[in-house]
């Protein structure tokens, strides 16, 4: 046993710690290319095993297994290692390299100081503490942004290679392969490289900086990045909604009189503002939807005016 | 018998393109809007499988899969909506809301399966104590089994969906398959709806 000191990053010593070189592998080690690599690899499936016990400790356990290989070479202290992240673990699946870097770099921590419990508590809570807060940055840039600016853009492609269909339902025109694959792969490249990229560099960042409850939480200007994002969705939809506006018109004014065509806009008025009036109310789109699907069907069923001419 | 075929070869497809969807990756490659056009151009209707694709993800941006909340699926809106009008014969609006319908159902089976896999722990731990832990053969089972139930509730569905097909059109289902098809036309500027006021909501937040 050799009697040593543990840091935290700022520099300040906070504990005297034992270190017994017997159960640590090589703490070094897992700053090698090789487990941090086969961390990232594995991260991708931190979502497999989903259960509502524990949320994503199948995933977690599964992703930072080849590290804690490294670190532990003891079995006892490697299955203890696997044992404690089977615990509750959710966070957005592509900011988990942050906390997978903290982590890895923390257990290393621990590996210097067998048995010691309240740093043990303190990689728990720690887990805990940057699980939840990158669960709320994450949301906000993939799930409330960029996701919805992939779908933006897939409609753009379309727009431009003159492919209106998914606006006017009743179009019959079959563009090439080319474009119709096009438009969502575009979206998918988009996402990819956000997804891959913070996946890579949150563990990277996360384990330079281990240790500290708001570890990688200032590894990029967040509020700018989702402000910035939020404008250009913005500004995508805003175009996209004036493009299609300018499409019935550009696309009805030639054949219908100015009543059929003023009656079509108000059409899609209403149906816009059934949107925003549901959502008011706290209720999913799936209603409005369903109001929508029962007025067609009393119209229809009820007063029967043959092929109606207001097909948008 | 190839149109049957070609139905569960789709459906097998789709199962596993919904483990991208939570499981694996998360690379959107399960996004409806290229589920669409992907199993439309295996059987043979690319440009309304593209359609309903889109309409499907525009109407599903609504719902945010955050923390254990289980969205609605939209490759399987997607899925059965096109296998609705390719294999089910159903026309393409009516095709595509039972595939909302679809997706809106699944979302019980996802819970399920989420549950199942929680009964899974006790017995996890128990051999991670003792070392004699393979995870991945449990994850391995774990994607296996989402992929084949995925793909299965999706073969199922086309075939109930070619059942009111037939049924529809024998008992002259005309004026609602009309109707479907007015709600339908509607569907993109709903989507739209939504799409825009989520960021102008975003965008003049303080």
């Amino acid at each position: 046993m050799v009697s040593d000191k543990w840091e935290v990053n700022d520099g300040e010593t906070i504990m005297s710690i034992e270190l017994n070189k017997d159960q640590v592998n090589d703490p070094g080690l897992a700053t090698s290319r090789l487990p941090l690599t086969a961390v990232f690899f594995r991260s991708f499936l931190i979502q497999a095993g989903w259960n509502y016990e524990r949320l994503q400790n199948l995933g977690f356990a599964f992703a930072i297994t080849p590290a804690l290989r490294r670190i532990y070479a003891s079995n006892k202290a490697f299955n203890a290692a696997v044992l404690r992240h089977l615990g509750l673990f959710n966070t957005q699946p592509y900011m988990v390299g942050f906390v997978l870097g903290n982590i890895i770099k923390m257990e290393e921590d621990l590996a210097r100081a067998p048995g010691n419990a309240e740093f043990e508590k303190k990689l728990i809570g720690v887990k805990q503490a940057l699980s939840s807060g990158f669960a709320s940055i994450g949301d906000r840039v993939f799930w409330g942004r960029l996701k919805p600016i992939t779908t933006q853009l897939c409609i753009a492609v379309w727009f431009l290679a003159g492919f209106y269909g998914w606006l006017f339902t009743g179009d019959g025109y079959r563009p090439s392969a080319l474009v119709l694959f096009g438009g969502p792969l575009a979206g998918i490249a988009v996402y990819g490289f956000f997804a891959v990229y913070l996946r890579w560099i949150g563990l990277k960042k996360g384990y330079a900086c281990g240790g500290i409850a708001n570890c990688g939480l200032d590894a990029m200007r967040w509020p700018e990045l989702i402000r910035r994002l939020s404008v250009t969705g913005f500004v995508f939809s805003l175009s996209i909604v004036l493009g299609a506006f300018g499409l019935l018109i550009a696309h009805n004014l030639p054949g219908e009189s100015k009543g059929s065509l003023a009656m079509k806009l108000t059409l899609v008025l209403c149906v816009m503002a059934l949107q925003r009036v549901t959502r008011k109310f706290g209720r999913s789109i799936f209603f409005a939807m369903g109001i929508i699907v029962a007025v067609s069907v009393a119209v229809f069923t009820v007063f029967n005016p043959g092929k109606f001419n207001i097909y948008l | 018998m190839i149109i049957v075929l070609k139905a569960l070869i789709s459906s097998l497809f789709a199962g596993l393109l919904q483990l991208d969807n939570v499981q694996a990756g998360q690379f959107l490659i399960s996004r409806p809007a290229l589920v669409g056009p992907a199993l439309g151009w295996l059987n043979g209707c690319p440009a309304e499988g593209a359609k309903i694709g889109l309409l499907t993800e525009l109407i599903y941006l609504d719902f945010i899969p955050v923390g254990g909340v289980v969205p609605p699926c939209g490759l399987v809106a997607a899925a059965v909506g096109v296998l609705g009008f390719a294999f089910g014969g159903l026309p393409e609006s009516t095709a595509f809301f039972f595939g909302i319908l679809a997706g809106f159902l699944y979302a019980n089976l996802e819970y399920r399966l989420r549950v199942l896999r929680s009964s899974w722990i006790s017995g996890i731990e128990a051999q991670a104590k003792d070392g004699t832990l393979r995870l991945e053969r449990r994850l391995a089972g774990s994607l296996l089994i989402e992929s084949a139930m995925t793909g299965f509730y999706i073969f199922i569905f086309s075939w109930l969906l070619a059942l009111v097909s037939g049924f529809g059109f024998c008992a002259g289902f005309g004026a609602l398959f009309r109707a479907s098809d007015l709600a339908y036309s509607l569907m993109p500027w709903l989507g739209l709806s939504g799409l825009y006021f989520r960021f102008s909501t975003q965008v003049y937040k303080k």
